[in-house]
């Protein structure tokens, strides 16, 4: 097309000369004939021929009807033309035309425009320069599949800047209108939103546009458009399921400049499947530790620090119920099924507040809805598990219901294996969803999401561990009118875990743990104009924890039965904020939540005298609890700050202000989150902890979105932190506040990440600089750590680098990799022996006075798409990768044994100390 | 309760191990180790006093140990040598100690008053300075007695020894044991005769020493003993603090034992309980909050400077106790030996022949690794049978002195 119309250029320039010379009059008369018919007509009875695309006059069938008597040729042709994109020009005998452009026969002035130009301009005339093509040459953000749509009829004389530019919007498929999409003109904050016949209307500067429509579950469209008047732009959408080629995360809703709230990670599973990862298995959790802010203490870890918070300190929701166990296998495998879930949201900076009841972050993640017109499906095959989830229609087009199945074969393998040891163990996992959602009304829609995840393992003949998870949730969407929703919500969490010691001598025992909550959540929206946005609403929980059961097995069993009491805690919650757009500029968010939480009887509590350690010699009486009977009442006001303020379309900051409160707490004393860990209530002895968050961050959008660019920092204070005493002993504790400390905490950092969503070259870096410290501080030595100074928490790390890099070789190959850096962790060291009372000891030194050698990986992945045949049963696609291509033993753990002969040796495990190859096959039908 | 923490510490040890073979062998089918051993820091090292100080509540020279934190390579404890301490109480009294084959004595006897409250003070000779806290003595409560039963525990079947300690007023409430136990040794394999070596190839047999037979060995105990009464509605104590084996050997004559029950203070009490849990190993999946703590004592200039060791005042009270083998197991047969009395037999005589055993032989009983037990042979050579040394002489590994307070 570019060449074409340089060639044109050259062949109208060189013919200049003559073009002014031919003035004779012609008489003609039409009458409601088309302007082929009018062409044809002119060309019979003048000597002159047309030159023109043949679409460009069959377009428009409109009839013209005229008289002309003695006028010039080219007075003829505009009257002709007259309504049309159409220009023309007259070179001797033969008439070219041109749609929308105007051939110059004079180049504009400033053209070939040098700094030293020295013509005089009058200020008062506005002369505005020709749109020359030249412009569209150097437009070097075009895509490579865009091609120039011309809007209007270019003019010789045209004194305004701006056009309307105006269309509808259809899906290419249904050919239906499409209502609610964003229309905008790329780095000139011009954007408007289609109404519900699907037009839009939008003021546009004349010349290049690129112009962007943007939807959740529309494809994205870009066109560039040359406008040169005012004009229509009709464009046709796709769904974006039918496209999912280059975009790895991308944060579909709203760019990350735009939205209010910072420090917000939003993962689209079906875009991360070409990440390599560990045993070839899809993991969305995984995937959100490869993100500034976001880390676990190491392989293997089942919990998550977000932004220097502890493992318990993240809500971990699947479609709004909370998870307890968010890992299988010791968090080798996340428990969340990845081909039933659709995308995650990680509020680790500002967390809204319909959201509490944990200070550090807010994992949202939500599953898919099933296909209500066909049966379709997919799964993946690989070396340890496999899964498969398959979507039915219930009521066409109105109900469906998705089923996720999980399950590992290692039992097999392990049974295959000629270790006799290994033989005897077990270990494996399966899970389960079902997601059922069903659209009563436009105005009601009901959604029922049921989880269950099972672990179990056997790694000596006599032990065998089980936990499991188990979720359910209701949710009733209501649409009152255009401007109030709301939404009802069930939800039931369960998590347990269970030995069973099953040993020959008469120790055998069972022992055991279960938490359980009910909860009830009311949220509305309610758009109160163009700049007021409402959510509010309340939620209650009840939680109901058997805090630990040892039963012996075998009746000359000489271990006692016991039975920690049971807990019990309704934490409620009310919650009101409001979205303002103060200008086009300034957005802001402010909000509040209030927390209640009551801790309940049947109870009976331990009094400790006042402003003294709590142990077993400080008690000074006993109170009783009946059934329900309030122990203690906690509340407190959590406000939520956020603001957004553009400098510019693609350059924006935010600022943020987050108070949160948490009731329940994990007991841990190691150094990673292990199934076995158990949750505690608040109660007269253990106080909820509380947090507060400082934000701010810098937003910028690069060559038109391909590149975002993102800095953010942080400020954290936190209250009531547990620690634990020296030696603490946390399993069927009947008085496990005595074992517990709590203390402050401070984390501060800066993240830093970009992202290319788009091109061959596709993925993240992001680099963090953090510190988290903890301080335990009292007048009494049993009461401090360190000293009573601050100190680094377990999972302090101030360096962790992470690239995801995925590149397209061909429609079919693409290679991706991953590489990991982190500083170690730090770590208590023994650094000597000493003699007490005739028995040897080892002095360790302060508290996390020393670090682990430093983590890094790197694993790279080759994702080979099946055929392209169009008729073929299924789509499919093979995983190869390799993780931990470098061979790195990471420390997993580090620990100290004393060996027989008194010495003290230090060893460390690592789990994959070697590169793990593996290999999986994925289907979708 | 405590056993079966043990045994979840040993399980999940055993446990975290093996999931890192499964999944080595799971995800890649090489066996590769993955556990490695990890090359300590070694400027890691600080040097720390380490305090043990008991005083109690009878008239003696008191008696405290000041140590020092050794390397772990080290073998030896350095003792903190010419460091000026003394205790003073709240009365102005002053108790100097003078150091005295490695121990810190006090120059005169004295004991710990009710009532009174009593600092320790350690000046280093190169010039730091360290204080206790103000302690009182505690509760002053006699041991009531000392039983031995037969008893199963953990599957086996032993002596169990239990003190039994009452306090009306129950004010004591925490107990630390200190136990000495002494047994008598009787040499399974003595006889009247013993060889000697006259030449490099002749023996002799001789008269066997009377006193090589019987013997008495004293050992005290390593791990810490402590009960607690705290949660019990009165302050009564029935604590086991021993327990034998039937199968071992210091039972099979007379056993004695002497408790020393001591009264604790809470703070005293939870430094030593924490002692006592930081002992263990902890482990991978379950590791035990290791970390430094303070006892009592602070450096005065320094308060970030480390010194382990409570100053401990306490109250005090002892009993011995006696019993027989056979008073516990009647007609019962003796446990086994500590060592192994296998017979060996040497033929005596000299030459390439192997089963010539002569130079052998002399070497053995030159070195004292056999103890002659008969021979057989109506002439030369002769074939001496033989058993290990300890078998026959129970002074190799003990001691013939009957100790004073020994009543047979």
């Amino acid at each position: 097309m570019k060449k074409l119309i340089v060639t044109l250029c050259f062949i109208i320039v060189n013919q200049l000369v003559f073009a002014q010379q031919t003035n004779n009059t012609i008489s003609i008369e039409f009458k409601d004939i088309s302007r082929m018919e009018a062409i044809q007509l002119i060309e019979s009875k003048t000597p002159y021929k047309f030159y023109f695309d043949l679409d460009w006059i069959q377009a428009d069938k409109s009839l013209i009807s005229g008289a002309y008597r003695n006028v010039t040729i080219e007075s003829l042709l505009n009257s002709v033309f007259s309504k049309t994109t159409l220009n023309f020009i007259v070179l001797q005998n033969k008439i070219i035309l041109t749609n929308n452009s105007l051939i110059y026969d004079k180049l504009a002035a400033n053209y070939f425009a040098t700094p030293t130009n020295t013509s005089v301009k009058n200020p008062n005339i506005t002369t505005e320069n020709p749109v020359f093509y030249r412009q569209y040459d150097s437009v070097n953000n075009y895509k490579k599949n865009s091609t120039i749509t011309f809007i209007g009829k270019e003019t010789k004389k045209d004194t305004t800047h701006f056009y309307l530019l105006s269309g509808y919007i259809k899906n290419a498929i249904t050919q239906k209108p499409e209502p609610d999409i964003a229309v905008r003109v790329k780095s000139k904050n011009i954007s408007t939103v289609t109404d519900k016949e699907g037009y839009y209307i939008l003021k546009v500067p004349g010349g290049i546009n690129t112009i962007e429509t943007t939807s959740i579950i529309h494809q994205k469209i870009i066109k560039t458009v040359m406008v040169y008047k005012d004009g229509k732009l009709d464009i046709e959408v796709a769904d974006k399921a039918n496209q999912l080629d280059e975009i790895i995360v991308h944060n579909k809703e709203k760019r990350a400049v735009e939205t209010v709230i910072s420090g917000l990670v939003s993962i689209d599973i079906k875009n991360i499947k070409n990440i390599p990862l560990i045993l070839g298995e899809l993991d969305i959790l995984k995937v959100a530790t490869t993100f500034p802010g976001i880390k676990t203490t190491g392989e293997g870890s089942a919990g998550f620090n977000v932004r220097g918070g502890k493992e318990d300190q993240n809500l971990i929701l699947l479609d709004n119920a909370v998870l307890y166990n968010p890992q299988h296998f010791f968090g080798f495998f996340s428990a969340i099924n990845p081909y039933t879930a659709s995308k995650a949201n990680i509020y680790k900076g500002s967390i809204p507040t319909e959201f509490g009841g944990r200070l550090s972050s807010v994992f949202e993640v939500i599953t898919k809805n099933g296909d209500s017109e066909k049966v379709s499906g997919e799964g993946g095959i690989g070396i340890i598990t496999s899964n498969i989830s398959v979507s039915f229609p219930v009521i066409k087009n109105k109900a469906s219901l998705l089923v996720g199945a999980r399950s590992t074969y290692s039992d097999w393998v392990l049974k295959s294996l000629n270790d006799e040891s290994l033989k005897k163990s077990e270990a494996g996992f399966y899970d389960g969803i079902i997601k059922y959602n069903h659209t009563i009304d436009k105005k009601n829609a009901v959604e029922l999401t049921l989880n269950y995840s099972h672990d179990r393992f056997r790694l000596t003949s006599d032990s065998l561990y089980k936990y499991s998870n188990r979720l359910a949730a209701l949710k009733w969407d209501h649409t009152f009118n255009k401007k109030n929703k709301a939404a009802l919500i069930f939800t039931n969490s369960e998590y347990k875990f269970n030995i069973d010691y099953d040993t020959e001598g008469t120790n055998a025992f069972d022992f055991g743990y279960k938490i359980d909550e009910k909860q009830v959540l009311l949220k509305f929206n309610t758009l109160l104009n163009d700049k007021h946005k409402l959510n509010y609403g309340l939620s209650s929980k009840l939680y109901n924890i058997d805090p630990g059961f040892l039963s012996p097995k075998k009746t000359e069993s000489l271990l006692l039965p016991i039975n920690i009491q049971s807990e019990k805690g309704l934490e409620s919650a009310l919650y009101v904020s409001d979205e303002f757009k103060v200008s086009n500029k300034l957005l802001i968010n402010y909000g509040l939540r209030y927390s209640f939480y009551a801790s309940l009887g049947e109870s009976t509590q331990r009094v400790y005298a006042p402003n003294v350690p709590l142990n077993d010699a400080t008690v000074i009486g006993e109170n009783h609890f009946a059934k329900n009977e309030v122990i203690k009442t906690f509340n407190g006001i959590e406000p939520r700050f956020a603001a957004r303020y553009s400098f510019t379309d693609s350059f924006s900051i935010k600022a943020s202000y987050d108070k949160t409160y948490q009731f329940i707490h994990l007991l841990s004393n190691n150094v990673t989150q292990s199934p076995t860990d158990s949750w505690k209530l608040s109660d007269s002895n253990v106080d909820p902890q509380s947090a507060q968050q400082y934000s701010l961050g810098l937003y910028k959008n690069l060559n038109d979105d391909i590149l975002e660019l993102s800095l953010e920092g942080y400020y954290k204070r936190s209250k009531n932190i547990l620690d634990y005493k020296v030696g603490a002993q946390l399993v069927l504790n009947k008085n496990i506040e005595t074992e517990l400390l709590q203390g402050q905490g401070k984390a501060y950092g800066i993240e830093l990440l970009l992202k290319k969503q788009m091109g061959r070259l596709n993925g993240w870096l992001g680099y963090s600089y953090s510190r988290t410290y903890i301080k335990m501080d009292s007048e009494f030595n049993e009461e401090k750590v360190n000293n009573g100074n601050y100190f680094p928490a377990n999972f302090d790390k101030p360096h962790d680098v992470t690239a995801v890099l995925n590149y397209k070789l061909t429609k079919r190959y693409s290679i991706s990799s991953n590489f990991v850096y982190q500083t170690g962790r730090p770590i208590t060291y023994p650094i000597g022996a000493y003699v007490y009372n005739n028995a040897e000891y080892t002095l360790y030194s302060d508290r996390n006075k020393y670090r682990i050698e430093d983590y890094y990986r790197l694993d790279i992945g080759v994702n080979i798409e099946g055929n392209h045949k169009i008729k073929k049963l299924a789509h499919s696609f093979w995983n190869i990768s390799i993780y931990n291509v470098l061979g790195r033993s990471n420390p997993y753990s580090v620990y100290f044994v004393t060996e027989n002969d008194g010495q003290i040796k230090a060893y460390k495990t690592s789990i994959f100390s070697i590169p793990i190859p593996s290999i999986t096959y994925n289907f979708k039908f | 309760m405590i056993a079966t923490q043990i045994k979840f510490k040993k399980m999940k040890k055993h446990l975290s191990r093996k999931i890192v073979i499964l999944l080595l062998l799971l995800c890649s089918f090489i066996t590769n180790g993955c556990t490695e051993t990890y090359i300590l820091q070694t400027n890691t090292f600080e040097e720390v006093l380490v305090v043990e100080a008991t005083i109690t509540n009878e008239l003696k020279k008191q008696e405290i140990k000041i140590t020092k934190t050794a390397r772990f390579e080290d073998t030896e404890t350095k003792t903190e040598a010419q460091a000026e301490v003394y205790i003073t109480d709240d009365s102005g009294n002053k108790y100097d100690f003078e150091e005295q084959s490695e121990k810190y004595v006090s120059k005169l006897e004295f004991e710990a008053i009710p009532g009174r409250k009593y600092t320790l003070t350690i000046n280093t000779n190169d010039g730091r300075s360290y204080k206790s806290s103000a302690e009182a003595l505690t509760t002053v409560n006699e041991l009531e007695e000392i039983n031995a039963t037969v008893d199963i525990k953990n599957g086996e079947r032993g002596v169990a020894i239990h003190v039994n300690s009452y306090d009306p007023t129950n004010n004591s409430k925490y107990y630390r044991y200190e136990y000495e136990e002494t047994y008598k040794i009787v040499a399974p394999q003595w006889t009247r005769e013993k060889l000697v070596v006259l030449d490099p190839r002749t023996v002799d047999r001789v008269p066997n020493s009377p006193e090589t037979e019987i013997c008495y060995s004293t050992k005290n105990n390593t791990a810490l003993l402590l009960a607690s009464t705290a949660e019990q509605k009165s302050d009564r104590v029935n604590y086991l603090v021993r327990f034998i084996s039937d199968q071992n050997y210091i039972i099979s004559h007379r056993y004695s034992i002497l408790v020393k029950q001591y009264v604790e203070s809470l703070a005293a009490y939870t430094f030593y309980s924490t002692l006592k849990k930081t002992s263990g190993n902890g482990s991978l999946l379950s590791q035990n909050q290791p970390g430094f703590f303070y006892g009592n004592l602070k450096s005065v200039d320094n308060t970030n400077e480390k010194i382990i060791g409570f100053f401990d005042v306490a109250s005090v009270s002892s009993k011995r106790f006696f019993f027989n083998y056979s008073d516990l197991f009647p007609k019962e047969p003796l446990p086994p030996y500590y060592t192994e009395c296998d017979i060996e037999s040497y033929l005596f005589c000299f030459g390439f022949g192997e089963k010539c055993k002569g130079e052998e032989l002399i070497e053995k009983i030159e070195n004292h690794t056999l103890t002659y037990a008969y021979r057989i042979g109506p002439d030369s050579p002769f074939t001496y049978y033989l058993y290990p040394t300890p078998c026959g002489d129970c002074t190799s590994f003990s001691s013939n002195i009957k100790p004073s307070f020994w009543i047979d």
